[in-house]
């Protein structure tokens, strides 16, 4: 026991004194805190591209269209923000006008313009021309502006008083969607799609990253080899059994870190995005249960467990890193495999693609917490589903063993798969 | 308790395509330097690797100290030096040694004032430089050896085993392992080393183990096997090239039975039965001129080549070192 200690404490230790670690680590938090903070200064900048400045508005009715449609955009605006300017033209020369106006924006005097013509007054056409007109929030405030300044145009016209007008027209309505589950309702749709993403993410980055680790440790004892001495002083399973749950805990302690300093960021981001001079946006972490954290982890460790056991024989089976990155494709391709239905499944959590990943031990560690934190799984699903990933780490940490430990000390040739089949009934 | 540090009874090591070991008994005598002697492929590595309990035997037991091999706790009194040497080379020197020295069941503070005590002996420690500070790959390749004997020997085990020990060794760490070996016997601990270098197990064993394809050859002690080879050996020096009916006279397999030709001077072996005069005379009668004409012991390489035969010899062995 103390000599399982050992192993992993070095497995630790020197992991977690390394460069790499430190910088990841830290990197982590940066990149999630990056992910709340980036989106809301850009959703601002965007905002203010869509003040439509030095924007000009073509007005070839007489009808004072072009400044109901200012009138129109000034609402809900800061006082004193810049707005269209109206220039009022012939119909005849209005071409002429197109023309000279394109060619201003092209030469960045303006950024664009709006064409109000009669057309515009029948409902059904208003045209811009700019830079911005890819711009989907800058388009929809400038169609909603037009409508509004039609709609009060008629409503006057209709004998309804302009001032009331006014007030009946100002609709500054936003969409806020809520999603329902089996067990109620449950935050933002789209919070949640993000979250479950986010784990099913970071168990498969965890488990490729560490598990890739676990193969280059086992190499490295085995080309250096250190791994005879180590193995004239314990058994192989102990050395195995020790850098398995060494690397485990430098991962588990990772993705701790990482989820604590992101909730600490999240809790704190009204002070941190004011510094940016963004206001936040209401929007809340999903609730995450003690059993839920429970059950992730639980994944997290058996996972873990069957791939990096799979990872160490191979590492034990191949002579070279070039060796090893063809050796470890058939695993790669498992991992990949899983990660290639992350997307769909997020889309259709209750998909039968999704309950058929979820259940199968190479892609349980990963698809059933995305499913969990989308919705409710049933507890006997759940369960079988728990079993039947332990056993399989059972037979991956044996079959992983018996390769390891004649593998570890046969250099030379790559075996093949046939001779590592003999590997598994060589007493020792 | 035993007289005999370890015990090696009937044991078999079988693998697919070959057998690695057939039916090896052997008996290392506790406070002996023991030589385990053959040519590459002779079953050498797997033989200490049993005694190890690295692999099991497939047959018959191995005993060590009196107790079983697989017995846990006796791996902490073996230090072990494998053939191929490395270490992790981005950990500190201290830290690989404390490891080392924790997989042996030493305590952290009993190991670390051992570990300054054997680098201020290899001189890793000076008082300009602590390199016991540094990272392995720092390191010289002979401080890296350096480092690795004291991972052999820092727990202070009873019995020793070194694979290969002298391969690879610049002459300055192969006089410290040497004298390093004399000192530990010295104290009573027991040696063993394989070795396909016959000079230095002549000069350093009590008693050696000759084994070849995966059988025992010969065992005892050096005194008794040069004793029981003596007296059909003969050293022949010439004074200028040799003459030419020199090589029909060793051709005679009625007279000689073997010889290895140095250009002027020869170990040759009798035959059987043959009169070591009637060499001499054939030999005078060729012509040559004679410096010397002696009757001697044969040395461990002459037994060697003798019993395991030209046959048993596979590349890289190379007999004198």
């Amino acid at each position: 026991m103390a000599k399982l200690w050992a192993i992993m404490k070095r497995e630790y230790v020197e992991r977690v004194r390394t460069k790499w670690f430190i910088v990841v680590t830290v990197f982590g938090p940066v990149f999630f805190g990056a992910m709340i903070i980036i989106p809301a200064v850009m959703a601002k900048r965007s905002k203010s591209t869509s003040e439509f400045t030095n924007t000009r508005i073509l007005d070839a009715t007489t009808s004072g269209a072009g400044q109901r449609i200012v009138d129109a955009m000034s609402r809900g605006q800061a006082p004193g923000s810049t707005l269209p300017q109206v220039y009022l033209v012939e119909a005849a020369a209005l071409s002429q006008a197109e023309s000279t106006a394109t060619r201003q924006v092209m030469a960045k005097q303006l950024s664009g313009y709006i064409v109000v013509d009669t057309r515009t007054l029948g409902g059904e056409e208003v045209r811009y021309a700019g830079r911005n007109a890819t711009s989907i929030p800058d388009m929809e405030r400038l169609r909603a502006a037009v409508k509004e300044a039609l709609l009060a145009k008629r409503l006057e016209n209709a004998g309804i008083d302009s001032s009331k007008v006014r007030d009946l027209t100002f609709i500054p309505l936003r969409l806020k969607t809520e999603r329902i589950t089996d067990k109620g309702r449950g935050g933002s749709g789209a919070v949640s799609i993000i979250f479950a993403g986010a784990i099913a993410f970071l168990l498969y980055m965890s488990i490729v990253i560490y598990g890739q680790n676990v193969l280059r440790g086992v190499l490295e004892e085995k080309t250096t080899r250190v791994a005879e001495v180590v193995v004239s002083s314990v058994p192989s399973e102990t050395l195995l059994a020790g850098k398995v749950l060494g690397v485990g805990a430098v991962g588990l302690t990772q993705q701790i870190i990482w989820v604590i300093t992101t909730v600490v960021m999240f809790e704190l981001r009204e002070p941190i995005l004011a510094k940016f001079g963004v206001t936040t946006m209401p929007f809340s972490l999903p609730e995450i249960s003690l059993g839920f954290g429970v059950l992730l982890i639980l994944f997290f460790i058996l996972g873990f467990v069957f791939y990096s056991s799979l990872y160490a024989a191979v590492g034990a089976s191949v002579n070279t890193e070039q060796e090893a990155q063809q050796a470890v494709q058939p695993l790669l391709i498992l991992l990949v495999a899983t990660a290639v239905f992350i997307n769909p499944i997020l889309l259709n959590p209750t998909s039968r693609l999704a309950s058929v990943m979820s259940w199968l031990p190479f892609s349980s560690p990963i698809i059933m917490p995305l499913r969990l934190s989308l919705g409710s799984v049933p507890w006997y699903e759940l369960l079988a589903t728990l079993v039947g990933l332990l056993l399989a780490c059972f037979a991956a940490v044996w079959v992983a063993a018996r390769i390891y430990r004649v593998g570890l000390l046969m250099y030379g040739k790559r075996p093949t798969l046939r001779e590592m089949g003999r590997w598994l009934s060589y007493s020792r | 308790m035993s007289d005999y540090a370890i015990e090696i009874n009937n044991v078999f090591k079988r693998y697919a395509e070959h057998v690695a070991v057939k039916d090896l008994t052997l008996r290392v005598p506790k406070g002996a330097v023991y030589g385990l002697l053959g040519p590459n492929g002779a079953g050498k590595t797997t033989t200490i690797r049993m005694i190890l309990n690295i692999i099991a035997p497939d047959e018959g037991t191995i005993s060590i100290l009196g107790r079983p091999a697989n017995d846990p706790a006796i791996t902490d009194n073996i230090g072990y030096l494998p053939e191929e040497r490395g270490l992790y080379r981005k950990m500190q020197v201290r830290r690989v040694l404390r490891f080392l020295a924790e997989l042996k069941g030493m305590k952290r503070d009993v190991a670390d004032a051992r570990i300054t005590e054997w680098l201020e002996r290899f001189d890793l420690k000076t008082a300009e430089k602590d390199w016991g500070l540094s990272k392995i790959d720092e390191l010289s390749r002979g401080m890296q050896q350096k480092v690795q004997f004291i991972g052999t020997l820092v727990h202070d085990p009873d019995v020793v085993i070194l694979d290969e020990p002298f391969s690879g060794l610049d002459p300055i760490n192969a006089q410290a392992l040497k004298d390093t070996i004399v000192e530990l016997k010295q104290r009573g601990k027991t040696i063993i080393f394989s070795t396909h270098l016959m000079d230095n197990a002549e000069r350093l064993c009590d008693s050696v183990c000759i084994i070849a394809r995966g059988e025992k050859v010969l065992d005892g002690r050096i005194g008794e096997i040069k004793h029981s080879h003596g007296s059909r050996n003969i050293a022949l020096a010439l004074d200028g090239a040799p003459s030419t009916g020199l090589s029909a006279v060793f051709q005679d397999r009625a007279l000689v039975d073997r010889v290895d030709d140095h250009n002027r001077y020869f170990d040759i072996e009798l035959a059987n039965g043959a009169d070591p005069q009637a060499l001499l005379q054939r030999i005078v009668a060729t012509g040559a001129s004679i410096i010397r004409f002696e009757i001697v012991q044969p040395s461990l390489h002459q037994i060697f080549l003798e019993r395991v035969g030209a046959q048993g010899i596979e590349m890289g062995m190379t007999g004198h070192g």
